[in-house]
């Protein structure tokens, strides 16, 4: 047992080392407190599609892992968090955002998903979990930010609803030239809605291929990446749009929904792990 | 535009024995080569005239390309395409590998040609200086830095300590050479023995890494610890481009000329220039003799009327 606690003692430096800037910067292996909080905006009224698959990605890995936490809502988590990023979680001394942080702060106390992978498919695990959120993630960006429509009716009205007058109208016009910054650099900028769309279907058919018939990714158990799709699919499946394309695209393949609804039922409808009660609504 | 029925790509030079130095362009060209598209590339150096400000350019007929998605989608179309040895599975997976690299890879490719301020000052912006056209080379490497800048600043906004974004960034892509190089092994291509898109992106995003002479060199010594991916590389060149590795290396033959023409390459017309020089100061000062009466000219034909 102590061999054991100095081998995953060692590992952990390193692990530290590498770890995201500015996330945490001291090694742990405490256990799991039960008083670990997962901060994301109000899931209702307030928060945006990306933000809001991060968060599902997020809960659902730390349920696979069999880890407890309950969800509190803050109108200013993302003020709150120390890279900016949703969602974030705070356990005992530390504030780590982000899913990869997350992961790797959760692989510091010894618990992981991918011991089932060679090396490999570790790879293959690590490049599908980038298409993912490289095309999903800033999709959900693009059509929150840049598409008219949903920038009028749904964004706007959203983010803003947790401020009063002066304020909601800055913060929303600053986040939104934040964002136009951000896909500007990424190139997205320059796509019409159509390519975006079209990359939605192309990244969604890659997945439903490496799917196949199979309720999950790798070796029919959970892994970062089934957290990660669900996440994406889940919120573009159920969050209402002036115009439902992106839903359709991602209904047109039924694997990938199929999946999703296992690991809803698998995860969130079992009382595995303590919620809050705004948390045990939403996914009924 | 004019209709072009030959496909044609303006491209930036190429450098180290690579047909170009550019990550877009090789990437293309790399493509082309691949799918065994038949593309005429026309080194222009000049990303003034193009749609986006930057190159390449592919133009076949009335069509006007820019983005290696795009020009792929186009090639495929007109049934040239690298993938069709391919399962769709496989498919899938080369599409998600150069995800990876986009997203892990290509910040930190930026940061190492851009934001590191020894590879800025004494490499990158020589390099495009050099081979920009005049006016021009004052004007785009500090676009491409602030472009760099703002791609690093928006992946990572809290952070205001470049060196914080650094480790960061280094962080991924070394994370991202390792999984590449689990995932060729041994093989010659990714997908086994002929090469694919993914191996078209893999190597345009390796190689100007692998073979610029970079200053600061902490991501390329990693790159070229990853033997397989360096071999990769190699291979590549050796069997798609030899022209490209044959001239390299013939002026690689003649050191000693090189040398001599390269000992001062930043001034090739000194004596010119220093003729031109002398001559308008001994203007500049016979015309100032004049002025002040030092030297007067009597006209010839003054004296001759008295």
């Amino acid at each position: 047992m102590d061999n054991r606690k100095k081998n995953i003692l060692s590992r952990n430096k390193i692990h530290t080392q590498m770890s995201e800037a500015g996330a945490y910067t001291v090694t742990t292996l405490e256990p799991w407190p039960s008083d670990v909080k997962l901060y994301q905006p109000y899931e209702v009224e307030q928060i945006l599609l990306q933000d809001q698959a991060n968060s599902l990605a997020v809960q659902v890995f730390l349920r696979m892992c069999g880890l407890e936490f309950q969800v509190e809502m803050r109108s200013n988590a993302e003020h709150m968090s120390p890279s900016g990023k949703l969602p974030f979680i705070k356990c005992g001394a530390f504030v780590v955002a982000d899913l990869d942080p997350i992961v790797s702060f959760i692989a510091n106390k010894g618990i992981n998903l991918t011991d089932h992978l060679d090396a490999a498919q570790k790879a293959d695990m690590r490049a599908y979990m980038s298409l993912a959120n490289n095309i999903l993630g800033n999709a959900e960006l693009y059509i929150s930010w840049c598409d008219e429509n949903v920038l009028n009716e749904v964004t706007c009205p959203r983010y803003g609803s947790v401020y009063s007058w002066p304020l909601n109208t800055l913060l929303t016009w600053r986040k939104q030239k934040q964002v136009t910054k951000k896909l500007t650099a990424l190139g997205w900028i320059t796509k019409t809605l159509d390519e975006v769309y079209e990359d939605v279907d192309h990244c969604c058919n890659a997945l439903s291929e490496r799917l196949g018939n199979h309720l999950y990714f790798f070796n029919d158990r959970c892994t970062e990446l089934d957290a990660v799709v669900f996440g994406h699919v889940f919120t573009l499946l159920t969050t209402p749009l002036p115009d439902n394309r992106l839903a359709s695209i991602v209904r047109s393949y039924p694997n990938l929904v199929e999946a999703c609804q296992f690991l809803e039922k698998a995860f969130f409808q079992k009382p595995t792990a303590k919620t809050t009660d705004d948390d045990g609504d939403n996914f009924n | 535009m004019a209709s072009n029925p030959v496909m044609e790509l303006e491209i930036w030079k190429g450098e180290w024995g690579l047909p170009s130095v550019d990550v877009n362009c090789l990437e293309v060209m790399t493509y082309a080569k691949f799918s065994g598209t038949p593309l005429k590339t026309k080194i222009t150096n000049n990303p003034f005239k193009t749609p986006h400000g930057s190159l390449p350019v592919f133009q076949h007929e009335n069509e006007c390309l820019t983005k290696f998605g795009e020009i792929s989608a186009y090639l495929r179309k007109n049934n040239h395409t690298a993938d069709f040895e391919l399962s769709p599975k496989q498919c899938a997976e080369a599409f998600a590998y150069s995800h990876l690299i986009y997203e892990k890879l290509v910040p930190a490719l930026q940061f190492v040609w851009w934001i590191d301020s020894k590879n800025f000052v004494e490499f990158t912006r020589p390099l495009y200086a050099k081979l920009l056209p005049f006016p021009l080379n004052f004007y785009y490497p500090g676009q491409y830095e602030k472009h760099a800048k703002q791609l690093a600043m928006s992946l990572y906004p809290e952070e205001e300590d470049l060196s914080v974004i650094e480790t960061a960034v280094y962080r991924q892509a070394d994370e991202c050479l390792c999984l590449l190089a689990t995932k060729l092994g041994e093989k010659e291509f990714f997908f086994g023995q002929s090469p694919s898109s993914l191996d078209a992106v893999v190597f345009a995003h390796l190689a100007p890494l692998l073979k610029a002479p970079l200053p600061s060199a902490a991501l390329q010594n990693h790159l070229k610890a990853c033997t397989n991916l360096t071999r990769f590389v190699g291979r590549v060149l050796q069997r798609y481009f030899p022209k490209e590795i044959k001239d390299h290396e013939q002026a690689e033959r003649k050191p000693t000329r090189q040398e001599s023409e390269y000992s001062d390459p930043e001034f090739p017309n000194k004596l010119r220039n220093i003729s031109i020089a002398a001559l308008v100061s001994l203007v500049a000062m016979t015309a100032y003799a004049m002025s002040t009466g030092i030297i007067q000219v009597v006209p010839a034909d003054e004296g001759e009327e008295d």
